[in-house]
């Protein structure tokens, strides 16, 4: 998966953004927890750590997936509270 | 006809009723019901109501009638019979309070939420269950039955109803605290909120990312009850089970509000792998559009992803590129066409590839996306470099040409684009950036082609690059090649001043102070080689293993040369202390005598096999680090083939890897067939030798053994952390498969599928069972003509066509 989606950074972040967006991925997905989580980080941080990589990259990636559903891996998987409202209302727009 | 006249009861009527009297009547109607025709009960019962207004009549009617309400809240039809069951009251206000219960009955039976509950508040206990299943399935908000004012506020249904009301809309708004859903444990199964129970869970655990305790609580809850209609939708959510019906508003908007369009996404991004498992390009291309206007607000780095990944697999199909360029946007975007570029690659036309990467630079240039000079343009006619294939062979036979030159005469009358000029495309990469990898390309380029330019490059190379050690080392190499041994040395000081301890370095002045005492042997400057020798031995190098012993071999040589007998045999003796093997001594001084023009002296005689294996193990050695021509007496390799089996390990590497470089590939198989049956910490490079030697043999069957060999040894090296051996492995191995087989997606699978042990056991037990020596003769090589090799038709042309190029 695109190393800049998975740190959630813009391709044009430099050495020290990337390294922050780094180190807040890592401390949302430490090792000891998410160990799968970290070495996707780890996998994207070294991908892009230095400009000549980001170049490297950008110029000649990203590396295609698989499976194009792999994309929903580059994206939050959110799961966003929004209420009873929209849950009942499913309930009730059937049952009408 | 009329309904009553389909349903018959004008048929009975006018069959002769009339004047019947109200047993007939009673006893008709009575039958129908009974046999559950109710509709034409009821028409016979308004028939006589009709013929005859008396109490009696009427109150046949109202048995009918209310026969037919049981009969329609039987069917299901609540809402009609409460509807008729309302106009009865009005019309038989004598009749009206049997007619009220049906009212109620169809009201709380078709889900009238108010009546349910008053009619279960006052239902004692035993009657209530029955009530209490139709709650269940027709209770869609937990709220109402908890504010619900008909239920006694102490009454468990509705404090069980309020819990979950409560959770429900908690755990819908924010995270849970611990011990949150203790409060449901008072609610029974059998309760009809024991669904709703089970739901709360199940988005609690969603909530918490816990997706198996999602499926498992959704499993629990009955396909008849509420909250049964938000299962699909919360299995979706998990990326679990079919679709929702998406048709249904309220569904999307809830799958839209949660996962933030997640679950559309995962549906379009399926329709179009199946799309393309069909090879239906028009749905794949409709299907795409879908995907990227969902992904509209996502990263760019994921639309690109998307794209790159697309494009692949869309090329991989066959599938015709240009209308994916077209769904994308303008043909002429750069990165359309840089992405287009990715996905040729693998596909073998790396001609296609390289035309539509030189668009793309104009392109990008042109528009700003990329700078006319720096490193993004270098790196960029780097690449493109990188894509010819190694052969120049096979670039002249795709154009029909027979040489470099004809190639580029047809590049200079236009014929031809430019990118198709590989030194031209250094030039360009160099212009815009003098990056080391641009020299370096460059060097490699004139290499083979023109000595004398690479070694013009090289100097260029070390004067924007100062500081590094590489032009110099390709500069050393080049002057040593060309004889400057004295100009060589100069460089050699120079580098010693960037990196001493460089190996290269270190070995470089050893080797070119060597080089000059041969060569003024050679030209017979015995007092200038000797002084050399004198430089050579003060060298750390002189002293690594039987180095010592070849020197002195060139000191006796310049004896022999100056006639000094005495000297020379002085030295003779010196050489055996040194050696302490005579076969060895014979080996050194034939090769040496080879070398200078000298007698060599007389053959050793009757030396044991351990002292030949030893001799020949380490004459290989020797003359292999030296990389110069080792003489041995054709019958001490066919003793030492003979005797392996008293080798050591080491001497039988020794043997495997001078088999390789003289070559004697008989030698090397026996061997390293003797090392496999010893085992032992080299064992891998045991099987790498016999992989090697194995692929130079001729037939099949040797070819594939040499890929299990060669596969057997990577993983073994892997397991023993001997770089180099994997190293080498893996290259000869891809040098096997890609001079026997053409595969446009690199190795297959089990190329790259690491070996279980079991696997290696086995090759290495069929290696140690094979005892005939192969034929390793080489075939003639014959050049034959090789025509355009493409997996996609007229893909250049094609493509070209639609960004505007020139094939």
């Amino acid at each position: 998966v695109n190393p800049f989606a998975v740190l959630g950074i813009d391709e044009s972040a430099d050495d020290a953004a990337v390294r922050a967006a780094y180190l807040a991925a890592v401390r949302k997905s430490p090792p000891d927890r998410d160990p799968e989580g970290f070495r996707r980080i780890r996998e994207a941080y070294e991908a892009v750590r230095d400009r000549e990589r980001r170049l490297e990259l950008s110029l000649f990636g990203p590396p295609p997936l698989d499976r194009l559903e792999q994309v929903l891996d580059a994206l939050p998987a959110e799961r966003r509270h929004v209420g009873p409202a929209p849950w009942l209302a499913v309930l009730q727009a059937d049952h009408r | 006809m009329s309904k009553r006249d389909r349903h018959g009861s004008r048929a009975w009527s006018g069959g002769g009723t009339s004047g019947n009297g109200p047993q007939e009547w009673r006893g008709r109607v009575a039958s129908l019901l009974a046999a559950g025709k109710t509709r034409e009960a009821l028409d016979t019962a308004k028939e006589w109501f009709k013929e005859r207004r008396s109490p009696e009549s009427e109150a046949l009617l109202v048995d009918a009638y209310e026969a037919r309400l049981r009969a329609l809240t039987a069917r299901g039809l609540y809402e009609e019979a409460r509807e008729l069951a309302t106009r009865l009251r009005e019309r038989f206000v004598a009749y009206r309070d049997r007619f009220a219960g049906v009212v109620r009955q169809s009201e709380m039976l078709g889900g009238k939420f108010e009546t349910l509950v008053a009619e279960l508040a006052s239902t004692p206990p035993p009657r209530r269950g029955e009530m209490e299943r139709i709650l269940g399935r027709k209770l869609t908000d937990p709220g109402m039955l908890a504010d619900s004012p008909l239920l006694p506020p102490n009454d468990p249904l509705r404090r069980g109803a309020r819990a979950v009301a409560d959770l429900f809309t908690a755990v819908t708004s924010g995270p849970l605290p611990d011990g949150a859903l203790a409060r449901l444990d008072e609610i029974p199964r059998q309760s009809p909120l024991a669904p709703w129970k089970l739901l709360v869970r199940a988005l609690d655990a969603f909530y918490r990312r816990a997706d198996a305790a999602v499926l498992a609580n959704l499993s629990a809850i009955p396909a008849e009850s509420g909250p049964a209609r938000l299962v699909p939708v919360l299995r979706r959510l998990v990326g679990e089970g079919a679709a929702p019906d998406h048709r249904s508003l309220a569904v999307a908007t809830l799958l839209d509000k949660v996962d933030g369009g997640r679950a559309r996404l995962r549906s379009a991004l399926k329709e179009v792998t199946r799309a393309l498992e069909t090879k239906s390009e028009r749905a794949a291309v409709s299907a795409a559009q879908s995907v990227l206007s969902l992904l509209a607000s996502a990263p760019v780095a994921v639309r690109r992803t998307f794209t790159a990944s697309l494009f692949h697999q869309w090329v991989r199909l066959d599938l015709n590129p240009a209308a994916l360029m077209r769904v994308l946007g303008r043909t002429s975007d750069p990165e359309v066409v840089r992405l287009a570029a990715l996905a040729v690659e693998p596909t073998g036309a790396w001609d296609a590839a390289l035309a539509m990467w030189d668009q793309y630079l104009a392109a990008a240039i042109a528009i700003g996306t990329l700078p006319a000079r720096g490193l993004e343009p270098a790196l960029i006619l780097l690449h493109m470099v990188e894509l010819f294939p190694a052969d120049p062979r096979e670039v002249w036979d795709l154009f029909d040409v027979e040489s470099e030159e004809e190639l580029r005469r047809l590049i200079h009358a236009k014929e031809l684009p430019e990118c198709f000029d590989r030194g031209r495309l250094l030039e360009r990469a160099l212009a815009a950036h003098p990056d080391s990898r641009v020299f370096r390309a460059l060097v490699a380029h004139h290499d083979a082609r023109e000595p004398k330019r690479a070694n013009a490059e090289a100097e260029r190379w070390r004067r924007a690059h100062p500081q590094e050690l590489e032009p110099l080392l390709y500069l050393i190499r080049g002057a040593e090649r060309r004889g400057s041994i004295r100009r060589a040395l100069g460089l050699v000081a120079e580098a010693e001043t960037l990196n001493r301890v460089h190996p290269e370095v270190r070995q470089s002045r050893f080797r070119l102070l060597l080089a000059s005492a041969e060569r003024r042997i050679k030209e017979s400057k015995l007092p200038l080689a000797s002084t050399d020798l004198d430089l050579v031995e003060r060298e750390p190098r002189a002293g690594e293993g039987d180095h010592a012993a070849y020197l002195t071999a060139l000191r006796w040589a310049i004896a022999r040369k100056a006639k000094d007998a005495e000297a020379a045999a002085g030295l003779e003796g010196a050489l055996a202390a040194r050696t302490g093997n005579p076969v060895l001594n014979e080996l050194i001084l034939d090769s040496v005598s080879n070398a200078f023009g000298v007698e060599p002296p007389s053959p050793c005689r009757m030396p044991s096999p351990s002292e030949t294996i030893d001799a020949v193990a380490r004459g290989l050695d020797l003359f292999r680090g030296l990389e110069r021509p080792l003489a041995v007496r054709p019958y001490r390799f066919t003793h030492v083939e003979g005797s392996v089996s008293r080798a050591s390990a080491a001497q039988l590497h020794s043997l495997c890897l001078g088999g390789l470089w003289l070559p004697r590939p008989s030698l090397t198989y026996v061997a390293s067939g003797q090392g496999l049956a010893v085992g032992g910490p080299l064992l891998h490079r045991f099987l790498l030798a016999r992989g090697r030697v194995l692929g130079t043999a001729i037939g099949w069957e040797e070819r594939e053994r040499a890929r299990q060999c060669l596969r057997a040894a990577r993983a073994l090296a892997g397991r023993a952390r001997d770089q180099e051996t994997v190293r080498e492995a893996s290259a000869t191995l891809e040098t096997l498969v890609s001079a026997h087989t053409f595969n446009p997606f690199g190795p297959a699978d089990d190329e790259r599928g690491e070996l279980t042990p079991e696997a290696i056991s086995s090759i290495i037990a069929a290696e140690r069972g094979h005892r005939h020596l192969p034929h390793f003769e080489a075939p003639t090589a014959s050049r034959k003509r090789r025509r355009r090799r493409r997996r996609q038709g007229d893909l250049l042309d094609d493509l070209l066509a639609l960004i505007g190029g020139t094939p």
